[in-house]
This record gives C-alpha cells, sequence and structure tokens, in this order.
C-alpha cells in the first residue's frame, strides 16, 4: 500500500475513535472506496471505484444492467474479494466480521429457504446475528409488519410469492436496526404499491439515521429516495452528486420569442447553443442563472419574449448522456 | 461454536422438513422387514442343514450390511453434494454468510449437521437389523457396534470429500464423482482381493493405494471383519482354494495405523474444503 493510501485509509478509519461495539469509528464515512477493481480473467467487472458514501445518507448507485453494481456490493460485503484497490465499510476493510453485525443486505437474488416459515427466517437471522434471545420473537414481529407481512409470518416461504420473497429479505436485511443497509434491486419483484412502500421504508431508515446504499437501475427509484447517486457503466464511476447537481449539469431554456431581428443568433450566440424547434427557440449549455440577463438582450434586439420555460435536464436524460446513448 | 450448531440444527430442520428423514425411515423398515423375513426363513426354512446356515447367516448379514452401507454412502454423497454448491446456486447461502459468521463456520455446521444425521441412521439402522437377525436366527454378530462405527466412519469419508468437491462444482458434478469414487474404490478394493488370492503384485499395489486415497473401502472391509465369526473365516478359507479372494470376507480387523491415516484424512479433506469455500467467491 503507497503512504499516501495508508494516509488516507488511516483518516477513512478514524483511528483512535470507536463506537460503543468497538469497531466501527463514528466519523468515518458509511462506505469509502479507493480505485476498487475487480477483474474475473479477462472480464473488468470493476474498474477502479473510487467513492465516498457518508452516513445518514441515502446513496444511489446506478447503472445500466452488467455496468458492475451488484459486484460493487458483493466487494463491500466481502462475499468477493477485490483484485486491486480497497474498500473500508463503517469504517472497517470491507467484510470484517464485527462490523457485518451491523449491516443489513438484500441481495439480487433473494432467495431463504423455502422449508421455513418466514418467522422461522427472520429467527434464524437473529441467531446468525447473535441477538440476545429474548429479543428474537418481537425482532422478527417487528420486521414482518414493517414489510407489510403481518399474519404472514406462520406460512412457509416456499409458498410465498416472488414480491412477498423480497419483502421478506427487506425485513430480514432491517433485522437488529443496521447501520448500514444495502439493498440490491429491492423492489425488482414489487408491484406498484410494493414501490411506493419500499420508498417510505427507506425513507423511515434515513430519519432514524442509517445509511442506505441503493443499487438500482431504476431511476425513478432513485429520484424519489436518494440524497446523491453516483452513475456507473463498464465498471467506472461516470458521475457522482446529488440530483440536482446531476440534472444541471447542462441547463437549458425553452423560449417563444417573435420579432427577432435577421442574424439575432449571432448576437445572442454568447448565451449557448441554439436550436430552432417549431415555434420554440431552444438554448443549451448556458450558464446557471443567465435567463433574466438572455431575456434582456432578447429585448434589446427587438424581439418579445412570449414564454420563457428553463429547464432541466432529468435524471434520465443525465443517465443517458453520460452513457453516451444520446 | 453458536454458529456452527444454528448452522448444524438448521442442517438437521432441513432433512426433517423435506421428509427425507421420514424417507428414510420408509425405506429402512421395509428393508430391515424383508431381512427378517430372510434370515427367518435361512434359520427355519428346513432347506439347509445347521451346518450351511451356519454359513449363510454371516453372509447374509454382510450382503445386508452391504446394502445399507451403499444406502449411507449414496445418501452422503447426495446430501453433501447439495449442501454448498446448490446453496450457492440458489441465492440462500449468499444471505447466510453475509451476517456475522465465518464461512468454516457455516460449513462446520453443515458437516457436522449431515454427519449427525448420518450418525443416527446408522446407528438405528443397524441396531434394528442386529435385533431382528438375532430375533428370527439367534445369530449374533462379533461386534456390531464396531461394524456400525466403521460403516458410519465410511459415510462420514464420503461426505466430507463431497462436500469439498461442493465447494467448488456443481451439485451433479460433486455427487456424481463422489458416488464414481466410492465406486471405484470398492472395485479396486474387490481387485485387491482377487490379486492377493492369485499373487498379482501390481494389482494389490494398486488396490492398497486406492484404499489410502479414497479409505471407504478399506473401512467397509473392517466392518465386515467384526461382523463375521473367525470361525466362519476359517471355514471359508478351508473350504474354497481362493478363499482370500472373496470381497466379502475379511481376514483381520483394520489396523490402527489405517484408522489413524483415515483420521488424518478426513482432517485433511476438511481443511481443505473450509479454505476452498472460504475463498470461494459468491
Amino acid at each position: 500500500m503507497s503512504p499516501a493510501r495508508s494516509a488516507e485509509r488511516a483518516a477513512v478509519a478514524g483511528h483512535g475513535a470507536s463506537d460503543p461495539g468497538g469497531c466501527t469509528p463514528p466519523g468515518s464515512p458509511a462506505i469509502h472506496t479507493i480505485e476498487l477493481s475487480k477483474r474475473y480473467r479477462s472480464t473488468v467487472a470493476l474498474a477502479g471505484l473510487s467513492m465516498t458514501v457518508a452516513r445518514g445518507e441515502v446513496f444511489g448507485f446506478l447503472g445500466p444492467n452488467g455496468a458492475g453494481k451488484t459486484t460493487a456490493v458483493k466487494l463491500l460485503l466481502g462475499l468477493a474479494r477485490p483484485t486491486g484497490g480497497e474498500a473500508m465499510v463503517l469504517g472497517a476493510p470491507a467484510g470484517d466480521l464485527q462490523t457485518r453485525r451491523q449491516i443489513g443486505y438484500l441481495p439480487e437474488l433473494f432467495r431463504f429457504q423455502s422449508w421455513l416459515t418466514a418467522r422461522e427466517v427472520l429467527v434464524l437471522h437473529c441467531r446468525l446475528m447473535r441477538m440476545p434471545r429474548p429479543g428474537w420473537a418481537a425482532a422478527a414481529d417487528e420486521a414482518l409488519h414493517v414489510v407489510g407481512l403481518d399474519g404472514r409470518g406462520d406460512d412457509k416461504v416456499g409458498t410465498f410469492s416472488k414480491g412477498m420473497q423480497q419483502r421478506l429479505g427487506l425485513g430480514v436485511a432491517l433485522l437488529g436496526e443496521p447501520a448500514l443497509v444495502v439493498l440490491d434491486e429491492p423492489t425488482s419483484a414489487l408491484d406498484p404499491v410494493g414501490r411506493h412502500h419500499v420508498r417510505v421504508i427507506i425513507r423511515e431508515l434515513r430519519d432514524r439515521g442509517a445509511t442506505v446504499f441503493l443499487n438500482t437501475h431504476l431511476l425513478e427509484e432513485a429520484e424519489h429516495v436518494c440524497d446523491r447517486v453516483t452513475i456507473l457503466s463498464k465498471g467506472r464511476s461516470l458521475a457522482t452528486g446529488t440530483l440536482a447537481e446531476l440534472k444541471v449539469r447542462r441547463p437549458s431554456a425553452r423560449l417563444r420569442v417573435t420579432g427577432l431581428p435577421g442574424g439575432w443568433w449571432r448576437r445572442l450566440a454568447s448565451f449557448g447553443r441554439w436550436t430552432e424547434q417549431g415555434d420554440w427557440l431552444l438554448v443549451e449549455e448556458m450558464a446557471a442563472g443567465r435567463v433574466p440577463e438572455l431575456v434582456a438582450a432578447i429585448v434589446a434586439l427587438g424581439g418579445r419574449v412570449e414564454a420563457v420555460i428553463p429547464e432541466q435536464q432529468s435524471l434520465e436524460e443525465s443517465f443517458l448522456k453520460l452513457l453516451g446513448e444520446t | 461454536m453458536s454458529a456452527v450448531l444454528t448452522i448444524a440444527s438448521l442442517t438437521m430442520r432441513e432433512a426433517v422438513r423435506r421428509r427425507l428423514v421420514a424417507a428414510f425411515a420408509v425405506i429402512s423398515i421395509v428393508l430391515v422387514g424383508a431381512s427378517g423375513w430372510a434370515f427367518y426363513k435361512l434359520s427355519h426354512g428346513g432347506a439347509f442343514t445347521s451346518g450351511e446356515t451356519n454359513l449363510a447367516l454371516p453372509q447374509a448379514v454382510v450382503l445386508f450390511m452391504f446394502m445399507f452401507s451403499f444406502v449411507v454412502a449414496l445418501s452422503a454423497s447426495a446430501v453433501g453434494s447439495l449442501a454448498v454448491s446448490s446453496e450457492i446456486d440458489s441465492g440462500v447461502l449468499q444471505t447466510v454468510v453475509a451476517r456475522p459468521v465465518r464461512r468454516s463456520e457455516v460449513l462446520l455446521g453443515k458437516w457436522l449437521g449431515l454427519a449427525g444425521l448420518l450418525g443416527a441412521y446408522t446407528a438405528i439402522v443397524s441396531g434394528l437389523q442386529v435385533a431382528v437377525v438375532y430375533w428370527t436366527s439367534g445369530f449374533v454378530e462379533p461386534d456390531p457396534a464396531a461394524a456400525a462405527a466403521l460403516v458410519f466412519a465410511e459415510g462420514v469419508v464420503l461426505l466430507t470429500f463431497v462436500l469439498l468437491l461442493s465447494t467448488r462444482l456443481s451439485a451433479l458434478a460433486a455427487g456424481v464423482i463422489g458416488i464414481a469414487l466410492f465406486g471405484l474404490a470398492w472395485l479396486a478394493g474387490v481387485g485387491g482381493t482377487l490379486a492377493t488370492a492369485f499373487n498379482i503384485h501390481a494389482l494389490h499395489t494398486a488396490s492398497e493405494v486406492s484404499q489410502y486415497l479414497l479409505p471407504t473401502n478399506g473401512l467397509w472391509q473392517g466392518a465386515i471383519y467384526y461382523l463375521e465369526p473367525s470361525s466362519f473365516v476359517t471355514q471359508q478359507l478351508a473350504a474354497s482354494p481362493v478363499g482370500q479372494g472373496d470381497p466379502f470376507l475379511a481376514l483381520a480387523a483394520p489396523p490402527w495405523q489405517y484408522l489413524a491415516w483415515t483420521a488424518v484424512w478426513l482432517v485433511l479433506i476438511l481443511v481443505l474444503g473450509l479454505v476452498s469455500f472460504d475463498r470461494r467467491e459468491l
């Protein structure tokens, strides 16, 4: 490890500070990766991912299928080993045994022992988490209630629909009030009501101070709940920021103007790139806050501004542009 | 240790819930019942002289025990092959190992649970068999407990080996390889007894080596020894010039060195399985 990386790691781990459990320095980020890489023979699944997820935020991990999202999650949880770089989770190296007590995980491939009842699955995970025995039954009932499986706790998992199994998986991930909840495509099997329910749960997790790492390819899902996102493609992070930052990366305005003299666009070229779209003019890549100045310039040229619609890119547009799909 | 016991009890509960235990119980009751009928006919049918009956009973006991040992081995291979790889493929194991448990605890728990099931099955079936044979024919094996222990050890050897395979291969591949090598080891053992009788040195050496590579047949030969009275062995050897070539005849108890090697082999393969599973990408 290079001295610089050692220093960074030490800073990230927050040496000297510790939580009551003795394994998660409170000042450290929830997740911090430095050039995290994973290669499967000749295939690069993750190519130098560097990111920091602060404690208490809902962080969206976006990307198309095959971008390396699930690989990154597996590396963070210690289910797979990196071929390069490093990752710290809750102040400890990824996969650390003690830290796993504070992590809830809903895998993309959510499968549980079909011959157990839902309550037995939850109790099994209470045991594996070494929770005190007297709290198992209450924790299981609470989890069943939170994910909307009241009254189904004594049914065999094998009789559950995919959506119900995903709800159960979410309940398992929420056991023990984890500091970090990693959700890998948590709504893939849910109907719209279920998706809404998951969003509510995620917001509640944020309200109680938990960090949520949301791995999804559903942009709408990220827009609803995420504080920040990173967009991943071909194993690389293309952009990271708040949703607002990503959306205003290339601001634009749509105007309906009459009475402009010939050659007007040369006089207004400094505002951005102009395109005529029917009765409308579109100016793109305009610096933030210049709309009033633009309107004044048009009026000065003798034009009549009948409508101005400042436009932000949707997350989807940002996403597609970053991926080079537009 | 608590995680090991949690996984072990989960493994046993799975066997009960999936009706594996019930299936074994039904099959065993049928087979033990059938053997009781056969032993009754052998000793009370009137078709044999008392001398012939005395020769036939130990052979019949060994044949029935051979069948049970095959069931134990087949079961060990089947449940061992499914224990890891199928749970990885289905995704069940990922949620377990993401918890604060070591992978070694998970694998040890599965091994312990499955070995416990094999032990219970072997003990119950052997006990029933001994009781039925005694009740129907009056024949008592020299040391049925030792024989049962060796059959159990045979099952644990195969279980441990297949669990190791299951950490890397698909359930189907691990199961097939386990059974195939078990059969090969038995065949090598038969070849070895024939080689001894006919003095074929190279075949004898190959057979000896195979008994150390996969000690299932060596243990089975030990089990045979404890099922046959020494008078029966003497009679068999006297009756046939190639008596030593009989694969269901054991002339000596398994030497302690061989049992020690089997113990070492078990530990080595188990540790190899733990390392392999620990390094497995999930």
